[in-house]
């Protein structure tokens, strides 16, 4: 029985021998494969009416706040991270000159980077800026090393006036491209 | 990930060495006793038919209907990556496959009934194991380029994510009845003993990135997904509990569940075969109508849900009294409820890959004598009207399987020469979605009581077998005994 058994495999394995060939295949090249994917998403809106500046009083902060952001310092994010670009939107209705400051601070709470933005009163064109961050833009650790985000929303302007658009806001967009290295 | 993804790859490539469930050359090819198998209904000749254990039959077919081994590992000095966008990413559609189907007969007994000698009986075990994977078109080209870039506004079907596998012990036992001189009828019962079974096929939703209408970017995700199994989790925890003693572990396990230890179920097979004259036959068989309950050691994972998010999101004046910090775990918790995902154990019916033969073949060229003895059972009585009379014959065959994206079809030509009884040889041209040059060559030879066949498909690809489509091979050892004297 053995010996059928081993009898049969050598003649099929034989007769495969001798009818089948193939090129040479080099499957090490798995290794060189490269995967690096580019992922979107928007990252931080805010969007103040005027009544609410006003409310605050002239030449004041009229939003303040720091928000734990570990989007960017997760482990797998910060060891894959080649290069990104961070874009924001500002858009003014109202009557005021406006400040709004973007803070990015590690876990021990230093200030590794602010993005300042001055707008004109509106009604103003769409205030927009790309930031890259990588070679050739700043640096990428600002990034990884970001924990939390400190946004500082001032108004430069008194706090009587009012537009005369409809519905007069302040609108803050921001989203971001990352490009990963995922193999 | 390096790991993984390596892993993902060779498992692609391994399925493809060996697939698709269609079995051309064996059909019909009723000098060989396996052909019972692929339609309880063929004509059988024989008194008596026993398979040499594990070697009686055994098959490996493998296919891929996009991309080929030779495709992306030909050492020819283009880089890999551009490779695999070239001719994995920007040419696989969805409904492009990677599958794999073996075979092996444990057993196999067959005997002509002693009272009912039109009757032929056959019993045995089998074992098989069959994967299939759809490329997940959509799902490699969002892992590879990402939701970013060219790919904003592109909605990602997360239907795409379709693959089922299973690994099966089946005990059969087949009737297979001469009604008259013409119509040869059968049929057999199968008992499923599963080994494993997995399944991922019933997938809907889709994953978009898109300018927002608040924030600059908002994504959008609609899922109802599903990964059914059973039989996974208990070679898992083998592994899991690291005692050293895994492989006796799995191979108990193995033992148990292929011997009606695990899930059950139930199938059965039907053929016929009918003259419509001396010289002209019909067939047609339907195999695997059955299912298994997947009620034992079944893992299953859910996810499933609807939601829209765009970042961090501040109203005033409605959030200003908002003194939370938390802003970003919030949003994640968010998605989280709103998607909900998770494990349950809910038994499950799979249901098996049904396949349908059939075939028309006209028998020319008479011989100068009988090249089967009688077996008593009228099955080659009538002298000239004897089929077997005819050295060659000539055909065409369907093939269809039930596979989870629908109907797979293939159309076979083929050409038989008999060679007394010591020899038939078969050679068949066959048409699928794997190849439109599948030429197969089969043959059998008959050593006194020792019955020996060899069917290899899809030969001009053998000149290169890594840049080939479809590859398969059946062979196998019988005894067939035909008369008492």
């Amino acid at each position: 029985m053995k010996k059928l058994c081993y009898s049969t495999l050598l003649v099929v394995g034989f007769l495969f021998f001798i009818a089948a060939c193939t090129e040479e295949q080099d499957f090490s090249q798995i290794d060189d494969l490269s995967v690096t994917p580019t992922l979107a998403s928007g990252l931080f809106y805010l969007e103040s009416d005027e009544a609410t500046i006003n409310s605050a009083g002239a030449l004041t902060t009229f939003y303040f706040r720091e928000v734990n952001f570990d989007a960017f310092n997760e482990q797998y994010v910060a060891e894959h991270l080649l290069e990104g670009t961070i874009t924001y939107e500002i858009e003014n209705t109202t009557s005021k000159q406006l400040r709004i400051i973007i803070g990015f601070i590690d876990d021990a709470g230093n200030i590794l980077d602010t993005e300042i933005f001055d707008i004109e009163a509106g009604p103003s064109s769409v205030l927009t800026r790309e930031v890259f961050y990588g070679q050739g833009g700043k640096r990428l650790d600002i990034l990884t090393n970001t924990s939390s985000l400190r946004v500082s929303a001032n108004n430069l302007s008194d706090d009587t006036s009012v537009s005369s658009a409809e519905d007069p806001k302040v609108i803050f967009r921001s989203g971001a491209e990352f490009l990963f290295e995922l193999q | 990930m390096r790991i993984a993804s390596k892993l993902i790859l060779l498992a692609l490539f391994c399925g493809t060495t060996v697939l698709a469930q269609n079995k051309e050359l064996l059909y019909d090819f009723y000098e060989i006793p396996q052909s019972l198998m692929v339609n309880p209904g063929v004509k059988t000749s024989q008194k008596w038919h026993v398979g040499i254990p594990v070697l009686s039959g055994v098959s490996f077919q493998g296919a891929t209907s996009g991309v080929t081994v030779n495709d992306l590992f030909a050492n020819d000095g283009v880089d890999f990556t551009a490779k695999v966008q070239d001719r994995l990413l920007d040419v696989m559609g969805n409904k492009d496959d990677f599958s794999s189907t073996n075979q092996i007969e444990g057993i196999t007994v067959g005997f002509r009934g002693k009272n009912r000698p039109e009757d032929y009986y056959s019993f045995g075990m089998y074992w098989e194991t069959d994967i299939i994977s759809y490329w997940p078109k959509d799902l490699a080209i969002l892992a590879f380029e990402g939701n970013g870039g060219d790919n904003i506004g592109r909605s990602f079907d997360l239907g795409d994510l379709n693959l089922r596998g299973e690994m099966i012990n089946v005990f059969h036992f087949g009737i297979n009845r001469k009604m008259g001189d013409a119509l040869t009828l059968g049929a057999r019962a199968k008992i499923y003993s599963s080994i494993f079974q997995f399944q991922s096929i019933n997938n809907s939703g889709t994953f978009i990135t898109r300018p927002g209408q608040n924030n600059i970017y908002e994504s959008v995700i609609n899922a109802d997904m599903q990964l059914q199994t059973a039989g996974i989790r208990g070679f898992y925890d083998i592994f899991e509990a690291d005692t050293g003693t895994e492989q006796s572990d799995v191979a108990s396990l193995f033992t148990k569940r292929m011997f009606l230890g695990g899930t059950l179920g139930f199938g059965v097979d039907l053929g016929f075969s009918y003259e419509l004259n001396p010289q002209t036959t019909v067939t047609g068989s339907v195999l695997d109508l059955g299912f298994i309950n997947n009620s034992k050691d079944v893992w299953n994972y859910n996810f499933s849900g609807s939601t829209v998010t765009d970042g961090i999101s501040v109203f005033l004046p409605e959030d200003i009294n908002n003194v939370d910090n938390d802003l970003w775990q919030d949003l994640l918790d968010e998605i989280d409820e709103a998607l909900p995902n998770g494990e349950n154990e809910s038994g499950y019916i799979s249901w098996r890959p049904v396949k349908v033969y059939g075939s028309i073949r006209y028998d020319f060229g008479q011989g100068g004598s009988t090249v089967f003895d009688n077996c008593g059972c009228g099955v080659n009585a009538g002298g000239g009207t004897n089929r077997d009379y005819y050295r060659n014959s000539l055909g065409g065959q369907l093939f269809m399987m039930k596979r989870p994206r629908g109907v797979q079809g293939a159309l076979t030509g083929f050409y038989q020469r008999r060679f007394g009884r010591v020899a038939s040889v078969k050679a068949t041209y066959t048409v699928d979605k794997y190849s439109f040059t599948n030429i197969g060559l089969g043959a059998n030879f008959q050593l006194g009581p020792v019955n020996f066949y060899v069917l290899a498909d899809n030969l001009l690809s053998y000149s290169n077998i890594a840049d080939s489509h479809y590859a398969s091979l059946q062979f196998g050892f019988n005894i067939i005994y035909w008369n008492d004297n």
